[in-house]
């Protein structure tokens, strides 16, 4: 049996295409705001943990650096995963299953602004087999798109139906970096990318943080009037070689969903980390997440894709669904690697 | 408080080498993990989840390995983590591993831990590509000397350790370095790398992996084998660079033993413990972390070394495994210490056993000496009481 | 950041065709462009006037040079009010003398000493160098001064975000005043 753990605070900073600040300095506010948020003193918390990537910024260690924008003194028993935030929420998830603190902090950043992801990300792939030959992740999701197409799992108008309602609900998302009322038609009418992708299938280039507090029960309940219950979290991994994969499945979402109880009962919101427009309709597959779920309603990661902080950020925006639109069940997505090689979901309810 | 027993019941590790050619990088871990599950006598489809850890990406050229490590460590399908915390990244990733079992998310789970160092540069990847790089052994070189100038520690000290962790190699045949001529002289004689490290008073570079099988109390009764029963872990960070920060017995260092000490009830870690695995990349660190985590008192950590109390046959054996001056997979590191403690109060430890073994304490490092990760485990749950 | 190895001219040598193939190089070159914060910015621009500022923390006082724009101890936030020029002579309170290990990009060939400064004043460098000063000849305690790149030499282009203290083109380091050294108990409960 878990015990029920809260989402007491959160906090974004905006997504730019290109922050001049480093990434301790743009943490530092966005940590401070969570921990206000949630109510707590920062000498309170029992354990902190961090998602960064040193290949982003190149720079080995460039995760020591952002412990400055924590306060690490006195001393805090901490822990960092080379992964998406929404993996150090999961660590900070089952520390907190202990029982003996009360109180954690997540989050997660990232700079994709000073390298170029087509020459970075192929890093990411089998080094012996596939990382020779360049496979970066736009010609990975190109294929992945066209394996959908060609299944008839999707269209090329319902990936810019997609597209544009993301950016769409996008505006007036103050953390959103790509929004606006486009036709579906007229992106239909722009040029391929890599084919079958066109510019609005892609995310943006994003620098950016996301801070989180959590609580234990007892906890959460003393320090808010609305806490956000996780009431499952699970994360799976698939197959790392796309040719051994079906693309136009990802079980790894759907074993994680049904671990962490989607299909349970009615779900409101789903704020998923779709960072190609034909993902979003793979995940909601996936999930078994029907035409009366609203999707991303923050514009999701077509509108802001601060890649280390992107999943922990649909963790913050199904909270903000729940503590302040008053939504009951909302899910949280996250992915890692390349065409949704490994996923995290979560659901989130409130009182 | 839900927290249940947890205990290590399969453990492997590689041979250490400076160049493992004859494995590819998931080939590496494979064979630890293998190793592990052979040890527990469980099969791929046994394990709930993965939790990989290693030092930094740019090491090896691959950024965020566990994604086409699945594969190999049989994850698809399963949980998979990655933890990285610099140089104590093996511990926690061991007590990561370990809280997934405490805490009933998962009954039986596999950690991992390697480097392949050959495969890439780490000088080239501390010092970030540029010119000029301190090497690890530049960044902790001041703290030393300011260790020995404060401590009136004899020079001496530092190539004792270095000869005692190389004697101890000979017996462990997964040790990378096996000095059997190693001697005070040859130490001394060695060249100066960074005043006052000699050469041989440094770890050094291999390429190896280790792996464990973590279970719960349920599964540990199960296990072909005696289990290393876990009583104790701590993780503890602190900043590393801060005007008037104590450098040479920094504050995480002490609040972590004190943390995995009172988790594992022990009062007095020098009567209590009967081994330890302490990450010693340089020699001077022995006798800096017996006072940096309250084991010796000030000054007296350097006492432990000179008259012998840390040797395999001492009352406080340290390193038995000849630690990492002997084998430095750096991301594995860590978790061979906690491996290697596991080992001893398990009794099978082979030819580096320490006679009457029941209570073992590892720690791991990292980073400008901020990070720290701890476990104590015990040949029964109640080893520490015995002991008392 | 680029890799390792670069293509080895002994690769011209005669290799035999029928041995195994037991491995392959692979190199890469990633290249990395990253805005100078503003804070390193200012600190940047105040070499170049032959000036070396930091900033203060509001709560504890402690001094941070080049200016991180917060207190990571306090957790405040700092700015341009917080910002204060440093005295530019002080004492070595610790040092390492590095033998240079070979890797693509390294240029050091020779020993060579990095020092910890504690300015007059108040302030700490780390990382500084001794032109001229022989390795065996460093030591705690000697009292040293800045050595500005002269006028029309002097630059920033390699202070970055990351070089934090570090700017060769703009301070050639430190030379010793020839005062006799300072007493340890000035110096030795600072040793980063
Ligand atoms: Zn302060």
């Amino acid at each position: 049996m878990v015990n029920d753990i809260a989402i007491v605070g959160y906090a974004q900073s905006p997504s730019w295409r290109a922050s001049e600040l480093t990434e301790p300095q743009f943490l530092f506010p966005v940590i401070s705001e969570a921990i206000e948020r949630a109510g707590v003193e920062r000498r309170e918390i029992g354990f902190t943990c961090a998602g960064s990537c040193d290949y982003l910024s190149g720079q080995t260690f460039a995760f020591v650096m952002n412990l400055e924008a924590v306060g690490a003194w006195p001393p805090i028993s901490e822990s960092h995963v080379e992964m998406d935030g929404a993996w150090a929420l999961y660590e900070a998830w089952v520390r907190l299953q202990h029982g003996d603190i009360d109180t954690a902090l997540v989050f997660g950043s990232g700079k994709s602004s000073p390298g170029k992801p087509a020459e970075i990300y192929p890093l990411q792939m089998d080094p012996y087999t596939l990382t020779p030959l360049g496979a970066d992740p736009v010609s990975l999701a190109a294929l992945q798109a066209r394996a959908m197409l060609d299944a008839g799992k999707i269209t090329e108008r319902e990936m810019a139906e997609i597209a544009a309602r993301s950016r769409k609900s996008a505006i007036g998302n103050p953390y959103a970096q790509v929004s606006g009322d486009d036709d579906p038609e007229a992106l239909l009418k722009e040029p391929y990318v890599t084919a079958p992708l066109r510019r609005h299938d892609l995310p943006p280039i994003s620098d950016g943080a996301c801070a989180i507090v959590l609580a234990t029960a007892d906890k959460a309940k003393a320090l808010s009037k609305r806490p956000v219950w996780i009431r499952g979290i699970d994360h799976r991994i698939d197959i790392h070689q796309p040719g051994m994969r079906d693309l136009t499945e990802s079980p790894s979402t759907r074993l994680a969903g049904k671990k962490a109880g989607v299909g349970d009962a009615k779900v409101d919101v789903a704020e998923l980390s779709a960072t190609f427009s034909h993902q979003e309709k793979l995940l909601c597959e996936e999930l078994g997440l029907g035409d009366d779920v609203e999707i991303n309603p923050s514009g999701g990661a077509l509108a802001a894709n601060p890649v280390m902080a992107v999943g922990l950020a649909r963790f913050a925006e199904a909270a903000r669904q729940i503590a302040e639109h008053g939504k009951h069940r909302v899910v949280a997505h996250a992915t890692s690697g390349q065409a949704l090689q490994q996923n995290l979901v979560a659901v989130l309810e409130g009182d | 408080m839900s927290s249940q027993a947890a205990a290590v019941i399969g453990i492997g590790q590689t041979k250490h080498k400076k160049k493992r050619d004859d494995v590819s990088l998931p080939g590496l871990v494979r064979e630890a993990a293998q190793r592990a599950l052979d040890d527990a006598e469980l099969n791929w489809t046994d394990i709930d989840a993965v939790v990989l850890g290693k030092a930094p990406d740019p090491f090896e050229g691959v950024m965020m390995p566990e994604l086409s490590m699945a594969d190999a460590l049989g994850a698809n399908g399963k949980p998979m983590m990655r933890v990285h915390t610099a140089g104590s990244v093996g511990g926690s990733t061991a007590l990561v591993a370990t809280h997934l079992v405490q805490t009933g998310v998962h009954d039986r789970v596999l950690t991992v831990a390697y480097e392949k160092q050959a495969e890439g540069n780490a000088q080239w990847g501390l010092a970030g590509g540029r010119s000029g790089g301190m090497g690890a052994g530049g960044i902790f070189a001041p703290w030393m000397r300011t260790y020995i100038n404060k401590s009136g520690a004899p020079e001496d000290i530092g190539w004792k350790v270095a000869v005692k962790d190389r004697q101890n190699a000979c017996k462990n045949p997964y040790a990378h370095l096996h000095l059997p001529d190693i001697s005070i002289e040859k130490v001394k004689e060695s060249p100066m790398l960074w005043d006052p490290i000699h050469f041989l008073e440094s770890c050094p570079s291999s390429d190896g992996a280790v792996a464990m099988v973590l279970t719960n109390e349920a599964g540990a009764k199960k296990a072909p084998r005696k289990p290393a029963w876990v009583l104790g872990t701590a993780m503890r960070s602190e900043l590393g660079t801060f005007p008037g920060r104590d450098t040479v017995r920094p504050q995480a260092g002490v609040e972590c033993a004190h943390m995995v000490f009172d988790a594992a009830g022990i009062t007095n870690p020098r009567e209590q413990i009967d081994i330890a695995e302490l990450y010693v990349p340089f020699s001077w660190y022995e006798p800096m972390w017996l006072e940096g985590h309250d084991i010796a008192g000030p000054g007296e950590g350097w006492r432990m070394v000179e008259d012998g109390s840390t040797q395999i046959t001492g009352d406080f054996p340290v390193n038995p495994s000849g630690g990492v001056l002997s084998s430095n997979p750096i991301g594995a590191s860590g978790m061979l210490r906690f491996a290697e403690a596991a080992l001893q109060v398990r009794g099978e430890a082979g030819e580096h056993q320490v006679a009457d073994a029941h209570v073992g304490l590892a720690q791991a490092y990292g980073g400008a000496a901020q990070y720290f990760a701890m476990w104590v485990v015990g040949s029964s749950l109640d080893a520490v009481g015995a002991r008392k | 950041m680029t890799d390792t190895k670069q293509p080895d001219s002994k690769q011209d040598e005669a290799v035999d065709p029928n041995a195994p193939i037991t491995g392959m190089d692979y190199f890469m070159k990633l290249e990395y462009h990253e805005l100078i914060c503003p804070v390193v910015r200012e600190f940047a621009d105040a070499l170049m006037e032959k000036r070396l500022i930091g900033h203060k923390c509001p709560k504890c006082s402690l001094i941070y040079s080049p200016p991180r724009g917060y207190c990571p101890i306090c957790t405040v936030q700092t700015t341009k009010a917080d910002e204060i020029e440093m005295q530019t002579r002080g004492i070595v309170t610790n040092y390492t003398v590095v033998t240079p290990v070979q890797y693509y990009g390294q240029e050091e060939t020779e020993p060579f000493a990095k020092v910890s400064l504690q300015l007059d004043g108040g302030g700490n460098l780390s990382l500084q160098d001794l032109p001229g000063v022989p390795v065996e000849q460093v030591r705690s305690g000697m009292r040293v001064e800045i050595v500005w790149a002269p006028d029309g030499e002097r630059h920033v282009d390699d202070v970055t975000n990351r070089s934090w203290g570090s700017a060769e083109g703009a301070i050639r380091g430190w030379k010793p005043t020839g005062e006799p050294d300072a007493d340890p108990s000035e110096y030795s409960d600072k040793v980063f």
